[in-house]
């Protein structure tokens, strides 16, 4: 019985060693130009606030702050949002136009666009910069673990994670990251203006 | 001429899988409630895992080459060092040979969580849960759970007072556990889906003192029974790594949830 | 009149005897002026080239600083797990900083800013981290330095005090992680240096808890109830018996000044630290920046340290111990200073003291053929002859104190075992009294005898096998071998008296 099977494998390999499957995280073949550690080689779907499926390199070509939150979070969310606008005052207006903001979501079943849109009118937030988006549940490890963002589910619904604002510069690699809150890091914000010019 | 190489490396292998059987079977795991080390929510460590299926053994250096000839961009120089890092089955004599340092029946080492996480989607599986690793690492030959027991824990402090440089004994050497499952202790550190799911601080003895604002939520989750220390050892290793990281004394399994036909 | 000059006068004195000494940070007297810590520490950004730490392995000790101004200090430190002796015939996975227990000796100066590059080894199975106590931040470093196996991190801090700190791994569980050996010791130097001496050496007293009993051969696991328990199998200097004895004995000159950094990795226990024939001119307790003086023995606090400084006058062995006794003669705790010169009879007339004082231990590098043979024992080859030569060596260290190397004992007091008919008469009974003493008279060779032998079961079975067929085979005694398994059969089917061991 099993021999039969392993034969039928064998013939088979030759054959699918052929043809390069493209696996959703496909890795950088020769005509890719993205340097290697450049998140935007992790090719998966998140859909934003206004119901849009795109992907994450939506952004590709500014300079992005990332960070990654959950709309029911009470405490330290709302925190990371002002952050991230006190930090982008300290920018002129020029600047500012030129950088993008993505908020990902680590709640995919309970942040529906709906919910999205909504949080981003309450906290008063461009949407021409900004985006908040939703990634399939299946997904959501692997894009936390590209970001280095711990997070864990309770039994009540909410989350502990990890708070993280990181920078990816035009071509999507990490350049720096800050877990101040409340106030702008000043090395932090270097790094930003440096990666405007 | 890439495909060409392949082809041909692939033929000659076959010889040696031939003999090999790569039925590392997915094994059902009946479910049940249990205390972890680590609680979900405050003080809340009954934990309960729902039914599921579990591979026999650690997935092997052979099963990781198939892997790696069906989906090539996963060779050792073609994966981005986004995925993996510079250690990334350095072991192996060459991205398509195992070479004399790593058997066949080794299990496979030196692979990141998005490696070992790929392998488990084209395995129409995943990496098990922290929770679902601890339910079937309790057992021992003949219980369910033999947390209890000194000798339990005492085989388990015995693997760490041993080096690592040793070379790696094949899979399934030992007998299998109470679930049919090998080498839950004393082979490899393997991968779980959640590894980042501790929010354990990087200084191991500030548990429940932890900044609040730094982990959003409850603050770091304190463990439970630190006297059960092989569990907090690997929570320990678990928290040191970030998903890219690979080591010599790391790999993985899959896990379903159902049994599924291919 | 004179009520004014005499509250002038006085008034006078009090000012003079009240003044300050010059600011320094050595005096021990009361009205030191304080160094001012961390707050006074910070010199400023650090200036010049970056320099590359020296490490070093105990018990030597990197160079002095010889610097007056605050630099980058780069230190490059090594995790790495390994099997190494911890003594002889047994063997223990140590975790180590730089592949010694202790760790490698980290030397800078107040005020220096270092770059910490923390590695760890790709063969390691823990990830690992450090405190290290000089730090001024969270965890002294702890939580920036966690590294995975086969990784590496980096922070950096100033060193804003002044002191002998410790370092450890801080990572869970943190008893097992220094238990394992995890430990070493960082001097920050005072800014104007420390007083020249003629040698320097570290020192750093530790214990170590295993499954098996004391030296009892093979590889030993690590024991965390008895570490728990704190009921410690070994109490070492530099992680591991023969590390201060015999040939790696620490050395100097008569009319040296001596300095030793004295550190205590634990896990647990308070070192009493004393050199036996030696008293401290100076003790700079806790590793701090005052100092007392002529003291017999310090206390080393676990995960503290203590600086000794003392003149050598006459040659010989000094005995380094920790004065909670039995752990320096039955778990290891004891090295040695040799001081090599002329004699000085106006200020010891005495011999070398090497044998007799050593009482009931035997000396570590003597040890060989009582590996040899418990090793032939495992695998059933041992012959007669390897038991004698053990027991020679184990008996000189155990029994002669009593029973004289001769074998003839002391008339009316310790009965003689060369050429004794009671001893030959019955080898059983021989292992009995050895293992649980003998009182009450006897008669021995005609004559009477009526002392008190203590129990002896604190030896092991192949240790009391060996010394019983040494005695029946020497002194002109013709007799049988022991085995252990002889040993361990009267063990299980005899009651020990009270307070005997096992």
């Amino acid at each position: 019985m099993i021999k039969r099977k392993q034969n039928w494998r064998l013939a088979l390999l030759p054959a699918l060693a052929l043809p390069m499957v493209i696996m959703p995280i496909a890795n950088s073949s020769d005509g890719n130009s993205l340097p290697p550690n450049s998140v935007y080689h992790l090719q998966v779907s998140v859909e934003d606030q206004f119901g849009e499926i795109t992907k994450l390199d939506r952004y590709k070509g500014h300079p992005v702050l990332i960070t990654m939150f959950y709309a029911s979070c009470p405490h330290v969310c709302p925190l990371l949002i002002s952050t991230i606008k006190l930090t982008e005052s300290k920018l002129s207006a020029e600047q500012r136009a030129d950088l993008r903001v993505l908020t990902i979501s680590i709640d995919p079943e309970r942040d529906t666009p709906e919910k999205m849109l909504e949080t981003m009118e309450r906290h008063s937030v461009e949407a021409s910069r900004w985006s908040m988006v939703r990634p399939q549940p299946g997904d959501l490890r692997t894009i936390a673990g590209v970001f280095g963002v711990k997070y864990k589910q309770l039994p009540n619904g909410e989350f502990n994670h990890t708070t993280r604002i990181i920078l990816l510069d035009r071509e999507g690699t990490q350049i720096a990251s800050t877990g101040q809150l409340g106030r702008h890091d000043a090395v932090f914000l270097e790094a930003i203006e440096t990666s405007l010019q | 001429m890439r495909s060409f190489v392949q082809l041909f490396v692939v033929v000659s292998l076959s010889a040696g899988f031939a003999n090999y059987s790569f039925a590392n079977e997915f094994v059902h795991i009946p479910g049940g409630e249990f205390r972890s080390v680590i609680p979900e929510g405050e003080g809340d460590n009954l934990i309960a895992v729902a039914s599921f299926f579990m591979q026999e053994a650690s997935v092997t250096n052979a099963e990781f080459l198939r892997f790696v000839l069906h989906r090539p961009e996963w060779q050792r120089g073609r994966a981005v060092s986004l995925f993996v890092d510079e250690q990334y089955l350095s072991k192996w004599a060459s991205p398509i040979f195992l070479g004399p340092r790593s058997g066949l029946q080794q299990p496979v080492t030196q692979v990141s969580w998005f490696a070992a996480d790929a392998y488990c989607e084209w395995q129409n599986a995943r990496l098990p849960s922290f929770y679902e690793w601890e339910y079937v690492a309790a057992a021992n030959e003949s219980t369910a759970d033999a947390r209890a027991l000194p000798e339990w824990q005492q085989e388990i402090l015995s693997w760490y007072s041993q080096t690592g440089g040793d070379r790696l004994s094949d899979v399934r050497n030992r007998s299998a556990n109470f679930y049919n499952i090998f080498d839950a202790h004393g082979l490899v550190w393997e991968w779980v889906d959640d590894f980042n799911a501790f929010l354990v601080t990087g200084d191991n003895r500030e548990q429940g003192g932890a900044d609040q604002l730094q982990f959003c939520g409850a603050g770091a989750i304190t463990m439970e029974e630190k006297e059960n220390y092989a569990v907090l050892m690997r929570v320990a290793m678990l928290s040191s790594l970030e998903a890219r990281y690979t080591t010599r004394n790391l790999g993985f399994r899959c896990a379903r949830r159902d049994e599924v036909r291919k | 009149m004179r009520r004014p000059i005499t509250i002038i006068f006085v008034l006078a004195i009090a000012l003079v005897a009240c003044q300050p000494q010059s600011a320094g940070t050595e005096s021990g007297s009361a009205h030191q002026a304080d160094t001012g810590g961390s707050a006074a520490g910070d010199f400023g950004p650090p200036q010049g080239d970056p320099i590359q730490a020296v490490l070093t392995s105990a018990p030597v000790v990197p160079p002095p600083v010889d610097r007056d101004y605050p630099a980058k200090v780069i230190v490059d430190l090594e995790v790495r797990e390994l099997d190494m002796e911890i003594s002889e015939g047994v063997t223990y996975t140590f975790w180590t900083f730089g592949g010694t227990v202790p760790g490698s000796f980290i030397r800078i100066r107040q005020g220096d800013t270092v770059e910490f590059h923390l590695k760890n080894h790709p063969d390691s199975k823990m990830p690992h981290n450090i405190d290290l106590h000089a730090v001024t931040g969270p965890g002294g470093g702890a939580s920036s330095s966690f590294t995975a196996p086969g990784h590496e991190t980096v922070f950096s801090f100033k060193a804003l005090n002044q002191g002998l700190f410790v370092y450890h791994c801080a990572t869970a569980p943190v008893g097992m992680h220094v238990a394992n050996g995890m430990y070493g010791l960082i001097l920050v130097e005072p800014p104007q240096g420390l007083p020249p001496v003629d040698k320097e050496y570290y020192i750093m007293q530790s214990e170590f808890y295993t499954v098996g009993k004391y030296r009892e051969k093979g590889h030993q696991p690590f024991d965390m109830q008895k570490a728990i328990d704190e009921n410690a199998t070994y109490v070492l200097f530099n992680g591991s018996e023969g590390a201060l004895v015999g040939e790696n004995a620490i050395k100097a000159n008569v009319g040296d000044t001596v300095r030793l950094f004295v550190g205590n990795g634990g896990p647990n226990l308070v070192s009493s630290f004393h050199v036996i024939g030696e008293i401290f001119d100076k003790v700079f307790q806790e590793g701090g920046s005052r100092y007392q003086e002529n003291v017999q023995t310090t206390l080393v606090p676990a995960g503290g340290s203590a600086m000794t400084e003392f003149r050598v006058e006459v040659p010989g062995t000094f005995i380094i111990v920790d004065h909670s006794i039995f752990r320096a003669f039955n778990k290891g705790a004891l090295g040695m200073l040799k001081v090599d010169g002329d004699d000085n009879l106006s200020v010891y007339s005495g011999k070398e003291v090497d044998n007799v004082y050593l009482g009931d231990k035997v000396a570590a590098d003597q040890l060989s053929a009582v590996s040899d043979v418990t090793l032939a024992d495992i695998t059933g080859t041992a012959t007669k002859e390897q038991r004698i030569s053990a027991g020679r060596v184990l008996y000189n260290g155990t029994c002669s104190v009593c029973h004289q190397q001769n074998g003839e004992g002391l008339e009316g007091v310790f009965p003689p075992l060369a050429n004794s008919d009671y001893l030959m008469a019955d080898t059983r009974r021989a292992i009995e009294i050895v293992l649980n003493g003998l009182v009450g008279p006897v008669t021995i060779n005609g004559s009477s005898f009526n002392s008190v032998m203590p129990p002896m079961s604190q030896l092991n079975d192949d240790e009391i096998a060996n010394i019983l067929t040494f005695t029946l085979n020497n002194w002109g005694n013709e007799g049988d071998e022991v085995r252990s398994g002889e040993v361990a059969e009267v063990r299980a089917a005899t009651e020990r008296p009270q307070g005997a061991a096992n």
